[in-house]
């Protein structure tokens, strides 16, 4: 019992350790106030646009405004924030060498990369819980009615950039820089975001009758299963204006919660497999 | 362990995941196929069962979404029987579509779709729709990311990283944008793109819809009956401002295919639309039955139940303002509306059993019945007093006068008659036309002199309800 403790006592102050790293950014820092204050200010920007339509019935016009740009704002602010710091805590750490000397003590390499990650997870969380916290109150004040719904697009929010975040964090981890990361984590956020084109062109193939169009066909078929597809978390943006109760919705946001999950485990096998055999 | 083993570990648990990975994925995929199936039932179920009968316009043969859907429902009825007897209600007299039709009416009935069309037995028909989708010959689906544009090879979902609803409203700030610049036509179509973009943009359907049929025939002048022209799509005689209203009806319909659980947009054609600007009551009142059918806010009844009065349906009103008050008791309005409803009732019971005892040979009888048709107008007499005084309801004050007037008619006193009846007209003008065209009716009986503007009126009838191109057919069941 005492010897498992130990394993996950270690891991947490890790992780406590690079969440107040993380706090320490300014770069992240900046990101946050920017998201925060195109969140506050989307309730002005939309406040001249409420209309009101036959009989002084007024719409949700301006409702619906400030949720698209506060949903579209967490992904964009928070998908930078994500990618920054999953690209950058361990390349710091190692040009800092500040590395040496955790790894000098009884502290074993899964063990560091896992306070590691788990830390990065801790500021991706905080930076969405303000950020959704704070669109969670501007529409409270607009509509007058807890948004629910909100919360379940934060969460599945979340587990896109989970994905994301594994990815990055195991290229950083053969990285020294945090340059090489950063690039990786946004072309990984653009390609994910694509691989529905895969299906495309695999749909498409074919159609010429030469072998290689087909092979072309097959190869963009196995890309579009194995590559992690966030276009999936498109319900994030979906449900938030969608009414409570949907049978698919239901269903589905677990589903992306383990889909989530198992390529962030998948990133993280990966960062692991790749930092231990890193000599530092 | 050895260096080599650890990494054969490492990869067969990457390995693994990466499989589990591609098999959730798949998962995932199969349930956002199952819910575009889903969607798309909705959506042509609300078509089968509001819009279907309504449509004149022949389908294109490109669209196979009504066939594919007689398909479904073949399937569906049988396995729904098999499985939630008690909780589907399945009409025999009506055919699988129709009841399919309804069953996807009720929003309770959600779960039960989504279950169907998860189910196996489904396969093969998700797929011909998945496939159709793809083909383009599914006129009725919202989800736009399955629909691979197969002649640009570049989907128009990820065209926008998944951000198209953020697209959709930058898009309607151009849009409202135009509206302040008086610039209506430019309006229309990047309306439609913003619905395209996000087909659950329902505000876009309301305003868009608000713009062309209130807005856009602000300005425009009523075209003459005879100068409008017979449509074939909508089965009326359309003249210019009708072709906005036509327009707005088509917007909404298509928001309420894509959004078939979100009250407003029934609300907004059934009230906006068909009651206040063509004065078509049974539509405005099938709209809004749709509209409490689904959630919706508390005065949402109150309409369909004003509309239900309008249209000569006092039973339902009076049971709607009945249940109303019951829900909700410190509501004003409930207790006026239904000593109205009351009244007309009393009204409408004394005209039949007059009517009925017209055609009665028995003396007896016939004075028996005419007894109780003067108990029933007394009855009303007694309600409309009481709107009068303890509602201080004007309209009670105009029935008080109709019926006076309506009883000196009977006694051959027609000017006297009309005198009460012009009296009346000016207690209620939202029924002055009403009123006015029961003076007319009135004059030309007792062969009294008309005005210029009841002549003119009398000229307008005459001409009647055809317009350009009116088959014949359609001259004795009038048009819009």
């Amino acid at each position: 019992m005492q010897n498992l403790l130990d394993t996950v006592k270690g891991p947490w102050f890790i992780a406590v350790y690079t969440w107040r790293e993380g706090l320490r950014r300014k770069t992240l820092v900046g990101f946050l106030v920017l998201s925060l204050l195109v969140i506050f200010g989307a309730t002005f920007m939309t406040s001249f646009i409420n209309q009101a339509t036959v009989g002084d019935v007024t719409t949700d016009m301006d409702l619906k405004l400030i949720k698209d740009i506060c949903v579209t704002t967490i992904s964009i602010f928070g998908i930078l924030i994500t990618i920054f710091i999953s690209a950058s805590v361990v390349p710091t750490e190692i040009e800092n060498r500040v590395i040496y000397t955790v790894l000098s003590k009884p502290v074993r390499r899964f063990q560091y990369l896992f306070g590691k990650f788990l830390g990065v997870q801790l500021i991706i969380i905080m930076n969405l819980c303000l950020m959704g916290g704070l669109f969670f109150i501007a529409l409270y004040i607009k509509q007058q009615i807890l948004p629910t719904l909100l919360l379940w697009s934060v969460f599945l929010t979340y587990f896109e950039f989970l994905i994301v975040s594994a990815l990055t964090f195991a290229i950083a981890c053969a990285s020294s820089s945090s340059v090489l990361p950063t690039i990786a984590g946004l072309f990984i956020y653009i390609t994910g975001s694509l691989t529905e084109y895969l299906k495309d062109v695999y749909n498409r193939s074919g159609q010429s009758g030469e072998w290689f169009d087909t092979l072309i066909g097959y190869i963009a078929y196995i890309l579009w299963n194995i590559l992690p597809n966030l276009q999936r978390f498109s319900l994030k943006t979906q449900i938030i204006n969608s009414q409570p109760n949907d049978p698919p919705t239901d269903v589905l946001i677990p589903q992306l919660v383990i889909y989530g999950l198992i390529y962030a485990v998948c990133g993280y096998i990966l960062a692991y497999w790749i930092f231990r055999k890193r000599e530092v | 362990m050895s260096d080599k083993k650890i990494n054969i570990v490492l990869l067969i648990v990457f390995a693994t995941f990466i499989v589990l990975g591609v098999y959730q994925g798949r998962r995932v995929e199969f349930y956002r196929e199952c819910e575009a199936f889903y969607r798309w039932i909705l959506a042509v179920g609300t078509q089968e069962r509001l819009f279907q009968t309504s449509e004149g316009e022949k389908k294109s043969d490109k669209f196979i979404d009504l066939q594919l859907f007689a398909k479904l429902s073949d399937k569906a009825i049988p396995l729904l029987l098999s499985e939630t007897k008690e909780t589907v209600l399945v009409d025999s007299a009506l055919t699988n579509q129709e009841n399919f039709a309804n069953i996807i009416g009720d929003i309770s009935n959600d779960p039960v779709i989504w279950k169907l069309t998860i189910k196996k037995e489904m396969r093969d028909l998700r797929e011909e729709f998945l496939k159709s989708l793809r083909e383009g010959k599914i006129e009725f689906s919202r989800n736009i990311s399955y629909v691979e544009a197969q002649k640009s090879g570049v989907n128009i979902f990820n065209l926008f990283f998944g951000f198209r609803k953020i697209a959709a409203s930058l898009i309607w700030l151009e849009v409202d944008r135009y509206w302040h610049q008086g610039l209506l036509y430019r309006m229309v179509p990047l309306m439609r793109t913003c619905v395209t973009l996000d087909p659950n943009f329902v505000e876009a359907y309301l305003i868009g819809a608000w713009h062309l049929a209130y807005n856009a025939t602000a300005k425009l002048i009523d075209t003459p009956q005879h100068l409008k022209k017979w449509n074939l799509k909508y089965k009326a005689c359309v003249g210019e401002k009708e072709t906005f209203y036509y327009l707005a009806i088509d917007f909404l319909k298509k928001g309420i295919r894509h959004n078939p659980r979100d009250y407003k947009l029934y609300f907004d054609l059934g009230f906006a639309i068909y009651k206040n600007k063509m004065n078509d009551y049974p539509n405005a009142v099938r709209y809004l039955t749709e509209a409490v059918r689904v959630p919706h806010e508390r005065w949402v009844r109150r309409q369909l139940y004003i509309c239900q009065e309008t249209n000569g349906q006092y039973e339902e009103a009076l049971q709607g303002w009945e249940d109303y008050k019951k829900r909700f008791p410190d509501n004003p309005v409930a207790p006026r509306f239904i000593l109205r409803n009351q009244g007309k009732i009393y009204e409408k019971n004394a005209q039949e059993i007059i009517k009925e005892a017209e055609k009665v040979v028995d003396e007896q009888l016939k004075a028996k019945m005419m007894n109780d048709a003067v108990s029933l107008k007394k009855q009303a007499r007694e309600i409309w007093q009481k709107l009068k005084e303890e509602e201080n309801d004007p309209y009670g004050d105009y029935r008080l006068l109709l019926m006076d007037a309506m009883e000196l008619y009977n006694e051959g006193r027609y000017l006297e008659s009309i005198a009460v009846l012009d009296k009346a007209r000016w207690e209620s003008p939202s029924n002055f036309d009403e009123v006015s065209d029961l003076i007319i009716r009135i004059k030309q009986e007792a062969n009294l002199p008309l005005t210029v503007s009841e002549k003119k009126a009398v000229l307008r009838k005459a001409e009647g309800d055809r317009c350009q191109g009116m088959p014949e057919e359609m001259t004795d069941k009038g048009s819009g």
